[in-house]
């Protein structure tokens, strides 16, 4: 039985449900590195030059500790899932750059997933990734279309029932309870607001404070993709409803306050927090932006957590 | 209706020249002084943080051009896989919170670009008929290819003379004659006389220049002010400069040739495939097949120019120095907190290694 190791980074968060049925169906084993600690993103940020953001060295990190519990590595390069909205350089370039930087890596199965080149493109990069465990075609589309069922479960739930991909992926059936009125939300890519290493447990820090969180991943992507639209017309990035759509559908639900959570260097964040934040002046709801890299610290963020949720505390008793 | 756009090395001379040629009243076309240190201020002061150094220095650029009253910009815009698509969004935006009322015209990059520019043209000049837009724009793109073929004579002779900085000297003085000039074949006869210029100049026969290819980001390789006049100081250090992008050609295969089929890139994108087998955006799968060619080539070095954050160059960068193809690259990072000094002493010790590197080769063992 061959092993393939998923680096739990970057995308993990978003289609890890569906690899794992995709790979199971084939007869893979699937394993998936530990959440990340200090070892392993010491190890990413060692390999890659230092400009890199934080998000892709990890991730580095993570192929780092898979290289010998597993036969070959999944990496898929998302360059694009609909018209002319692509993904950023890094993710597509990262099967390349995963091999220029960690030789000892095993064999990466790295299928291009774009959709601008069309179906037949894409059906054959998926087989040739199929043709790897089975030469069984009909094996593959079923695999497949379990597959995708299993993806749009994944995101059904996390909408439908208000949970985190943490929750959701580990099957934990409990939404935060909450009674709290006080609704923050947390906008940010999700490799970097559920990787609890890297925001340091935001999110479990904001619940202890009694407060409600909500996140891009508990709205159905219609929606944030219509709040998208309606602020900046067509979307140029793939994951743009996941910042400007739903910070657009927070604010006008009007949340009390939101924090936005982004890597430092990421260069898409860095034009889309833009847009959030100017609309946050225009409609008075506060927002507190952090920036993360490999240095920030846990004590410097829940100083200035704590003193955020003050002013948002205060300002409702006014 | 006056119009502005940033300046983008010598973009402004076929923008000048043809405004001229269609009649253009005064005051339509407003070109904004050249980038200078306000520029960049200006546009720092006024973009995201962590905006790329293109951005931040078409802002400025685009503000100084409304300060001259211009309410119409023109700005690029693509489909690609970096922030350049954003840019018009991002920069309106914040022109409209600056008080600027400007109405911005953007020209797609990545698509259909040969008509994109005509209709542009034809925008702004509402009433001319084709059969003077079309010559009119040969006329003016005519004066970029002189240009270009002119430096590619500088960068050789910078290299070599005896008296540092004539070359440069008659570089600027062939910008000015060349901007002036109002006909075709006068563009003609100045490059040719200009080429004889320079081949004049007296030269140290003796020199072996050490050859460095530069690669990078379209932007910040052509614009001189963003990459603080490398290819001038790498000539006043003794070493020959090559450069494939430059902007005529961009223009040869972007507007004509790719739609006959000819991809300029195709060479630089197989030498590129055993690392980058598909695009990547921006101009990072053209960086590592570049220095993959330019080791092929027996080039000395490498200078690899990229703006703070940009995404398709870090993944260029992470990518380089593991290819097969053996040859010391020295990535320049080019942001607003760049100082010369700095980048000097790097370019003085990259210069010191790759001449190491040379006489070892030659003589086979250190010297």
């Amino acid at each position: 039985m061959v092993t393939v190791g998923i680096p739990r980074a970057l995308l993990y968060y978003q289609y890890y449900p569906a690899w794992k049925v995709f790979l199971e169906k084939l007869g893979a084993k699937v394993v998936v590195s530990a959440p990340t600690n200090k070892s392993i993103l010491n190890s990413g940020v060692m390999r890659s030059v230092q400009d890199t953001c934080l998000p892709v060295k990890v991730f580095f990190g993570h192929i780092i500790s898979l290289v010998d519990k597993c036969d070959v590595m999944f990496v898929p390069a998302v360059t694009s899932l609909g018209k002319k909205s692509y993904n950023c350089s890094k993710l597509i370039g990262l099967p390349n750059m995963a091999r220029a930087l960690i030789p000892e890596s095993p064999p990466i199965l790295a299928p291009e997933i774009n959709c601008e080149k069309g179906r037949y493109n894409l059906y054959r990069n998926i087989y040739a990734v199929g043709r790897y465990f089975t030469s069984n075609p009909f094996k593959l589309k079923k695999a497949v279309e379990e597959a995708w069922a299993s993806n749009l479960d994944y995101q059904g739930k996390m909408s439908d029932e208000g949970i985190t991909p943490l929750q959701a992926i580990d099957c934990q059936l409990s939404p935060d309870v909450n009674s709290s009125s006080f609704t923050i939300a947390v906008i940010g890519h999700p490799y970097i607001i559920y990787d609890e290493y890297v925001s340091h447990r935001l999110i479990s820090q904001l619940q202890k404070k009694e407060v409600k969180v909500v996140t891009p991943e508990m709205v159905s992507p219609e929606e944030l993709d219509a709040a998208t639209r309606r602020l900046v017309g067509v979307p140029h990035w793939l994951f743009e409803s996941e910042i400007i759509g739903a910070g657009e559908y927070y604010m006008e639900t009007r949340v009390d306050g939101i924090i936005i959570v982004a890597a430092f260097g990421c260069g898409p964040d860095s034009m889309m927090l833009g847009i959030v934040q100017h609309r946050a002046r225009e409609l008075g709801i506060p927002i507190l932006p952090f920036s993360l890299d490999e240095h920030s610290s846990e004590g410097g963020l829940l100083t200035r957590l704590e003193a955020f949720l003050d002013m948002v505390k205060r300002r409702e008793r006014i | 209706m006056s119009v502005g756009f940033p300046h983008f090395g010598n973009v402004y001379i076929p923008i000048k020249a043809m405004t001229k040629r269609l009649g253009a009243p005064d005051g339509e076309v407003i070109i904004p002084p050249p980038i200078t240190q306000r520029t960049l201020d200006l546009g720092v002061k006024y973009s995201p943080q962590e905006a790329c150094l293109p951005y931040k220095l078409t802002l400025g650029s685009l503000i100084e051009a409304c300060e001259l009253g211009a309410d119409t910009l023109i700005q690029a815009r693509g489909t690609g896989i970096c922030r350049l698509g954003y840019y018009a969004k991002g920069q309106e935006q914040m022109l409209q919170d600056l008080g600027y009322n400007a109405h911005f015209l953007t020209l797609d990059v990545s698509h259909n670009k040969f008509i994109g520019i005509m209709r542009l043209i034809q925008d702004m000049n509402s009433n001319l008929p084709w059969r003077e837009i079309i010559p009119a724009f040969f006329f003016a793109i005519g004066k970029l290819f002189a240009l270009d073929k002119i430096e590619k004579v500088v960068q050789k002779v910078r290299a070599v003379e005896v008296e540092k900085g004539t070359a440069s000297r008659i570089y600027r003085e062939a910008i000015n004659v060349v901007d002036e000039a109002t006909g075709s074949k006068e563009v003609k006869e100045i490059t040719k006389e200009y080429i004889h210029k320079l081949t004049q100049v007296p030269k140290d026969p003796t020199a072996k220049p050490l050859k460095v290819g530069i690669v990078g980001e379209i932007y910040v390789v052509i614009e001189p002010f963003a990459n603080m006049d490398i290819e001038l100081e790498l000539g006043k250090l003794g070493i020959e400069v090559e450069r494939t992008m430059t902007l005529s050609r961009w223009i040869k295969y972007s507007l004509f040739l790719n739609y006959l089929g000819v991809d300029e890139w195709k060479e630089v994108h197989k030498l590129a495939g055993p690392y980058v087998d598909h695009d990547i955006g921006g101009d990072g799968w053209e960086s590592v097949g570049e220095k993959v060619l330019y080791a092929r080539e027996g080039f000395d070095g490498v200078i690899h120019l990229a703006p703070f954050t940009c995404m398709p160059e870090i993944v260029a960068e992470n990518i380089m120095p593991s290819t097969k193809e053996d040859i010391p690259v020295l990535t320049v990072t080019c942001d607003e907190q760049q100082s010369k000094q700095g980048m000097l002493t790097r370019l003085e010790a990259f210069v010191d290694l790759i001449g190491f590197r040379r006489r070892r080769r030659e003589h086979g063992r250190r010297v």
